[in-house]
């Protein structure tokens, strides 16, 4: 017999559920872009010092307004011929060079840089897609981007002078955009791949590939023959046309680029999200066999914060990017001496801001533990100075051991150059980012290679910082190799500059051996 | 008969972190072989004064005196006489298990402490990761290591801060046989967690801190029941 329903089979009938609801629908896609204008706002909220954050977004479009306008005052700027000519023929290049900088950062950072870290987005419908616009905003938040895109603005200012300006800069803008989204897609595929079985496999071959190929190229003198094939050539021409048919088919074609990119990379943004980051999953997994007891306390301290550095993805990965990336493109341009020594002071503050910076973040949630163990306050700080100081040493090794193949044999003055270059960069690096860390700690956690140490903002200031000193430090070895200044000049030459970061160090080691300042440190790492 | 000198002895602790003052006038005594609950809601100040007590942590003022050594003049003397489970992770997440032990005994000069690292391990059934990085651990059995780093050098003074935080029942009784282990060879025990229930079973005596300040010393037993549950309500009010 049929009964009438109860009250609770009439709410059952009531209640609907939400389907799922595929990415690519308008709404979907307007509710991403509204998701990231969430997150943004969100991290905004989060700036300690708003005011510092204005003036370096004040600072950020000077120097972009100056990279396209002192140019123009250099003399020979707009020249037919000699210096200006020269730059234009180089932009081609220089392009593909601003393509390639930003797939490698893509690639190593697994998808590009989060809005928001993966630990914190866990509890909230952060969608793929909003993840793939959040990480495209936040790809210019990168030195490296940034100088490469001032310098391709600065070239096109001092290359084509007043005359039609305007033109040619719309069309690196539009270059610039297209190369970050397009860099973003490949990156989100990288990632995709990697998280297949054997992915990693696939990925790391893919790139000695790459590298192989890049090789030889250049051995047979076909590299330059590709260089002038490459359709930044034509984009370039477009650019320099003025406004014309030629100029607006190549801004459209940017555009296109522009748009599909971000399409398809929101599509790879979902493939990879639907698998399992393998690499974290490996390093978390993996067995390490005991060894024995080490002698010393010291040795025992460095073995833990070994492990802390080694077995980050993070590291690994920025350590094969910083290191093999400019060793490989000083080995393709056949760098003499005078210009390798310049590369240990970029590989070194690059590296330093993979984890450098807030060096006490390596030991996370365990900071606590660790300060309550009974061991002296400077020799912590010795270790993790040690550590640092190693693994910088190497990556500047490993590229100085890649350029050094094609730069033929160094004279004695080149390679105390050379030598001294690795030694004061790494030196002066240490001394500050143990300084900063003691500084501004933050809580972050490394595990994920899309973790940073230090909130982006933060990290422009450092790696604008660092570049700068790094740089103008390696110059003066450079230039007195150049001179062909003698060995022992230059050797005295350093001496000052490792004295100055022996002070630095000490001051920041003085400033660890106060347990009021440890313990904030500590706290906030561990919090 | 004269009462034993106590193993830690906190006098008027102030803790402050810039504007904000996590511990106001705190005054306690723990002794040995006894194990003393700290109890209190968030931000009560129980965590602030195990760090201060575990040497991480300096005193704003006040005294601190853990097993006879002032925190103030010798923090490295009560780094080496406390064992200490910080309330949050507390491990360094790209080591083993068997490394954080290898870097405890180091420090420690302990000689021969494998077999009962090993024992250890086990007895909180962490034996089959013992040589993997602790950053792919859960939450339970980070804690459950954290207990172990903390008693296994077998300290005179052991500060366990939410050791029952997440854990699995077979992690709670051997975390109970820790600190019955430790009360029977003489040690202090202070133990801070939000289960009365899990306090009363561990501890014979129980503080209970408000707003960083003390507001009751009592007998866990006080605390039993349907009415030792209202004293305990009416306490954090």
């Amino acid at each position: 017999m049929l009964t009438a329903p109860s009250w609770i089979e009439h709410r059952t009938e009531l209640r609907t559920y939400a389907d799922s609801v595929s990415p690519w629908r308008p709404a979907e896609i307007r509710r991403a872009v509204a998701d990231t204008r969430h997150l943004l706002r969100f991290r905004g909220g989060t700036v300690r010092k708003p005011k510092v954050v204005r003036t370096a977004v004040a600072v950020l479009v000077a120097i972009t307004l100056a990279a396209v306008v002192g140019p123009l005052l250099a003399s020979g700027a707009g020249d037919a011929d000699g210096m200006a000519f020269n730059v234009l023929l180089l932009m081609p290049t220089m392009m593909v060079g601003f393509l390639g900088l930003a797939v490698a950062s893509a690639i190593a950072s697994g998808g590009g840089r989060e809005l928001l870290s993966g630990e914190s987005a866990v509890a909230y419908p952060v969608s793929p897609t909003t993840d793939h616009l959040g990480a495209l905003l936040m790809a210019p938040l990168n030195i490296a981007w940034m100088l490469q895109a001032w310098f391709l603005l600065g070239a096109a200012s001092y290359g084509r002078g007043t005359t039609d300006l305007g033109w040619l800069l719309a069309i690196v803008v539009l270059w610039i955009v297209a190369a970050t989204t397009l860099a973003q897609v490949i990156g989100w595929c990288a990632e995709a791949v990697r998280r297949r079985p054997h992915g990693v496999a696939t990925v790391r071959l893919t790139g000695v590939a790459l590298a192989g190929l890049m090789a030889w190229l250049q051995l047979s003198d076909r590299l330059f023959d590709v260089l002038d094939a490459v359709p930044t050539l034509q984009l370039l021409m477009a650019g320099l046309s003025g406004f014309s048919v030629r100029w607006c088919l190549a801004a459209l074609a940017l555009l296109a680029i522009t748009a599909v990119s971000l399409l398809l990379g929101g599509w790879a943004a979902h493939v990879a999200a639907r698998r399992m980051p393998r690499d974290e999953l490996k390093a978390e997994s993996t067995a390490h066999e005991a060894r024995p007891n080490p002698r010393g306390v010291l040795a025992m301290l460095v073995r833990i914060d070994r492990a802390s550095v080694w077995r980050a993805v993070p590291m690994r990965r920025g350590m094969l990017v910083l290191a093999i990336g400019p060793g490989l493109v000083a080995f393709a341009g056949a760098l003499e001496w005078s210009n390798v020594v310049i590369l240990p002071g970029l590989v070194v503050s690059g590296g330093v801001l993979l984890f450098g910076v807030n060096i006490w973040s390596l030991d996370g949630r365990g900071g606590l533990w660790r300060e309550s163990l009974p061991v002296d306050a400077i020799t912590v700080f010795r270790a993790r100075s040690w550590v640092l100081a190693e693994w910088l040493l190497l990556a500047s090794l490993i590229t100085v051991g890649l350029a050094s193949l094609r730069a033929g044999v160094p004279t004695a003055g080149e390679m105390a150059a050379i030598v001294c270059t690795v030694l004061v960069v790494t030196a002066q690096v240490v001394a500050v980012s143990m300084s900063w860390s003691i500084r501004r700690p933050f809580a972050v956690n490394l595990r994920s290679a899309r973790a940073t140490p230090a909130p982006p903002t933060v990290m422009i200031g450092y790696s604008a910082k660092l570049a700068l000193s790094t740089t103008l430090t390696a110059m003066v070895f450079s230039t007195a190799a150049t001179v062909a200044a003698p060995w022992w000049l230059i050797v005295l030459l350093a001496s000052p500059f490792l004295a100055w970061s022996a002070l630095r160090w000490r001051r920041a080691a003085k400033v660890w051996s106060d347990p009021v300042a440890r313990a904030g440190v500590v706290t906030t790492v561990a919090s | 008969m004269s009462m034993p000198t106590p193993a830690v002895l906190v006098d008027d602790l102030h803790v402050r972190f810039g504007e904000v003052e996590a511990v106001v006038g705190v005054s306690f005594a723990a002794l040995p072989g006894r194990a003393t609950a700290l109890l209190g809601r968030n931000g009560a100040g129980k965590s602030t004064t195990m760090r201060v007590l575990a040497g991480v942590v300096p005193p704003t003022s006040g005294r601190v005196v853990v097993a006879g050594i002032d925190v103030a003049h010798d923090t490295l003397g009560v780094k080496r006489a406390v064992g200490y489970c910080p309330d949050v992770g507390g491990l360094v997440p790209r080591a083993t298990p068997w490394e954080h032990l290898q870097l405890a005994a180091n420090l420690r000069r302990m000689t021969g402490w494998e077999a009962r690292g090993r024992d250890l391990l086990e007895k909180f059934e962490l034996g089959d990761v013992t040589h993997r990085v602790t950053s792919g651990f859960s939450h339970g059995m980070g804690r459950r290591l954290s207990v172990i780093l903390a008693a296994f050098h077998e300290p005179d003074v052991l500060l366990l801060d939410e050791p029952f935080d997440g854990v699995d029942p077979i992690g709670v009784e051997a975390t109970f046989e820790i600190v019955a282990d430790a009360r029977a060879r003489g040690a202090a025990v202070l133990l801070s967690t939000h289960l009365r229930e899990l306090a009363i079973e561990t501890c014979s005596t129980a503080l209970v801190l408000r707003g960083g300040a003390r507001v009751a010393d009592m007998d866990s037993i006080d605390l039993q029941g349907e009415e030792g549950a209202h004293a305990y309500r009416a306490l954090l009010d």
